[in-house]
């Protein structure tokens, strides 16, 4: 039998390593790879089943995009893509904001709050502890109180809901950060007279602002893509584009594929742009820090 | 019943403590003035809910008659709920994609994270395309995975069948249903589990694992005995953070299933909202979300309970 050398084997193993990677791209890319296609397909070659390659074993056509930017429904489309990203940019800048100040608070004031006996710890525990519950439980009362004080189906309910939503992660990831940053600067410049106030906005959040970017970038993420509370809350005027989608995608006359995967895409491209932008962060440890 | 959250609260699991830095200044109104706005918010607009809901599972109240006022009927909601048999499904089904589910993804993560690890070319490029499934809108992830799975016209059967082999009713089988969609929230969940568990490996001492080269261990001796046992700290926070999302399962089954064929996928989240938005009944639905709520709290209590005791073992 031949022997391996050890540069041999150590070959073997990383031309494994690497195809098993490839492998796995391959599994990420396709369904994202199918959708695209799949918006190029005309109607009627959806049908005729599978095919995988434009030019080659289908024609491309715009159809679907000129269907869906154009079409009957092309109002409700850039309404809801509007909706989205109002609702999403609103409440992420809203909960980052807000959540720096409580993130700052809880790693540089010392807190006790004697009738419950918690310290710091159990603040930020107890603010995080929000996140990790089913948010079906909040959204029944939350139904009811949005009627009670016509706040169904608007803009501010949902930027309100969605910033309680994304709140107690910004506080979880930015107290990580700001405990991470030098006090050194800010305590001169409160020796030299600046008032905390003063000395958060203009010395603490710039030297904060990649961890401000990710998370502003990760609520963002979050708002976009959510669908249960779009689905108890709103209808028509404030509904967000995940309701579209789950709408048309449930008709009864069953999906249009070309038209439902261009409509897809209109979801999903801006989140790729953003795993793009966060990769970064993620790269640097800061968000996967904070979960350690 | 206690509220779960306060006393969750009172003992904060050592993972999420910040030691760095300690707070250093004492000046009360300012440091409130930081605070407040948060704990205001969460106030108003979670514990209220919370204790709002609470008190509505304990009693009758009609979407469409929100006038008509609220009617206390006691346990009556959990009576009901307790001989329910749609909602056992609900839970039994629940149960079965959190383990399934997480349990795929934990390793696959895992494996994906050891070969991260390693020297390899074009590393960036990898991480970059390995992040992406989990950025995406679930909403839209459950329509490309009902075309995907599609068992006339979808491109998996096609190739299974190029293959040779029989096609898959991923779909359309009761007992395959809940398969595929594990299948499909693995696709876009594994990625979370793996930086998790990448970042947890850059951190080990690389000390460590020189000297047990030196000695001659191989590499499954060196998984096995070194890498993996430093590796439950950082296991047991990702598996309860997935686990606890994997819990509100909703809009993928939606999009994908709508809870078929039949009630075979039907979620508990999916329940309580069918019996609060389509039936009105808010009473019956609060019971059910709440009762999903003690699910989660006694999951998570009885995994960190049991995982700790094995954590500390292995860092001893």
């Amino acid at each position: 039998m031949m022997q391996l050398t050890r540069r041999q084997t150590k070959k073997a193993k990383s031309f494994i390593t690497h195809f098993l990677l490839v492998l796995w791209a391959l599994v990420c890319l396709f369904p994202i790879y199918w959708v695209l296609i799949t918006s190029f397909k005309h109607p009627i070659a959806v049908f005729q089943g599978p095919k995988y390659f434009p030019w080659i074993d289908f024609k491309p056509t715009l159809d679907a995009w000129i269907f869906l930017l154009s079409g009957p429904t092309s109002a409700a489309v850039y309404r809801s893509w509007a909706n989205s990203a109002i609702l999403a940019t609103t409440s992420a800048a809203i909960a980052v904001i807000i959540g720096a100040m409580a993130g700052y608070a809880l790693t540089r004031f010392r807190f006790y709050w004697p009738g419950l006996k918690w310290k710091n710890n159990n603040i930020a525990f107890f603010i995080i502890s929000q996140r990790m519950l089913p948010a079906v439980v909040v959204i029944l009362p939350y139904m009811i109180m949005f009627r009670i004080f016509g706040l169904i189906d608007t803009h501010l309910g949902m930027i309100l809901a969605y910033t309680v939503f994304n709140l107690p992660f910004a506080v979880w990831i930015l107290r990580d950060f700001f405990a991470g940053l030098p006090v050194d600067l800010e305590e001169s410049a409160l020796i030299d007279g600046a008032n905390r106030f003063q000395a958060f906005r203009s010395i603490v959040l710039p030297l904060a602002a990649p961890g401000l970017v990710a998370t502003f970038l990760f609520s963002l993420v979050f708002t976009w893509n959510d669908y249960l509370f779009a689905l108890m809350l709103t209808f028509s005027k404030a509904s967000t584009l995940p309701m579209f989608i789950a709408g048309e995608g449930t008709q009864s006359y069953g999906p249009q594929w070309w038209y439902l995967s261009a409509l897809s895409l209109l979801s999903i491209a801006p989140m790729i742009l953003i795993s793009l932008l966060v990769e970064r962060y993620i790269t640097r440890g800061l968000v996967v820090g904070a979960i350690k | 019943m206690k509220n779960a959250d306060v006393s969750m609260g009172g003992s904060a699991p050592r993972m999420f403590m910040v030691e760095e830095s300690p707070p250093t200044k004492k000046d009360r109104g300012v440091s409130y003035a930081f605070l407040m706005p948060t704990v205001i918010l969460i106030l108003i607009l979670s514990i209220f809910p919370l204790v709002f809901s609470l008190v509505l599972s304990f009693a009758s109240w009609d979407l469409s008659r929100l006038e008509g006022g609220v009617r206390f009927i006691g346990l009556q909601n959990f009576a009901t709920l307790f001989s329910d048999t749609r909602f056992w499904n609900t839970a039994k089904n629940t149960v079965y994609f959190v383990g399934g589910a997480v349990a795929l993804q934990y390793l696959l993560g895992l494996g994906l994270a050891l070969l991260l690890n390693q020297e390899i070319r074009f590393r960036r490029f990898f991480r970059v395309i390995f992040l992406m499934p989990m950025m995406l809108t679930p909403a839209a992830v459950g329509y490309v995975g009902r075309m995907l799975f599609n068992e006339s016209m979808g491109p998996l059967n096609d190739m299974i069948k190029h293959l040779g082999l029989p096609i898959v009713p991923w779909l359309s089988n009761s007992k395959m249903a809940m398969p595929t969609l594990i299948l499909l929230d693995t696709w876009e969940w594994v990625p979370f589990i793996t930086i998790v568990l990448l970042a947890g490996l850059q951190s080990l001492p690389p000390e460590v694992f020189e000297s047990a080269t030196v000695d001659g261990a191989s590499d499954w001796q060196i998984l096995r005995y070194i890498t993996f046992p430093m590796l439950v700290p950082v296991s047991i926070t990702v598996i309860l953070i997935r686990a606890l999302e994997a819990f509100k399962l909703f809009d993928i089954v939606m999009v994908m299933t709508g809870g078929g064929p039949g009630t075979a996928t039907e979620t508990v989240t999916m329940y309580a909202y069918t019996v609060g938005m389509k039936s009105g009944n808010l009473g019956y639905a609060s019971a059910i979300a709440y009762s999903l709520l003690v699910l989660v709290i006694v999951f998570s209590m009885i995994f960190l309970k049991s995982l700790r005791g094995h954590a500390a073992a292995a860092e001893g």
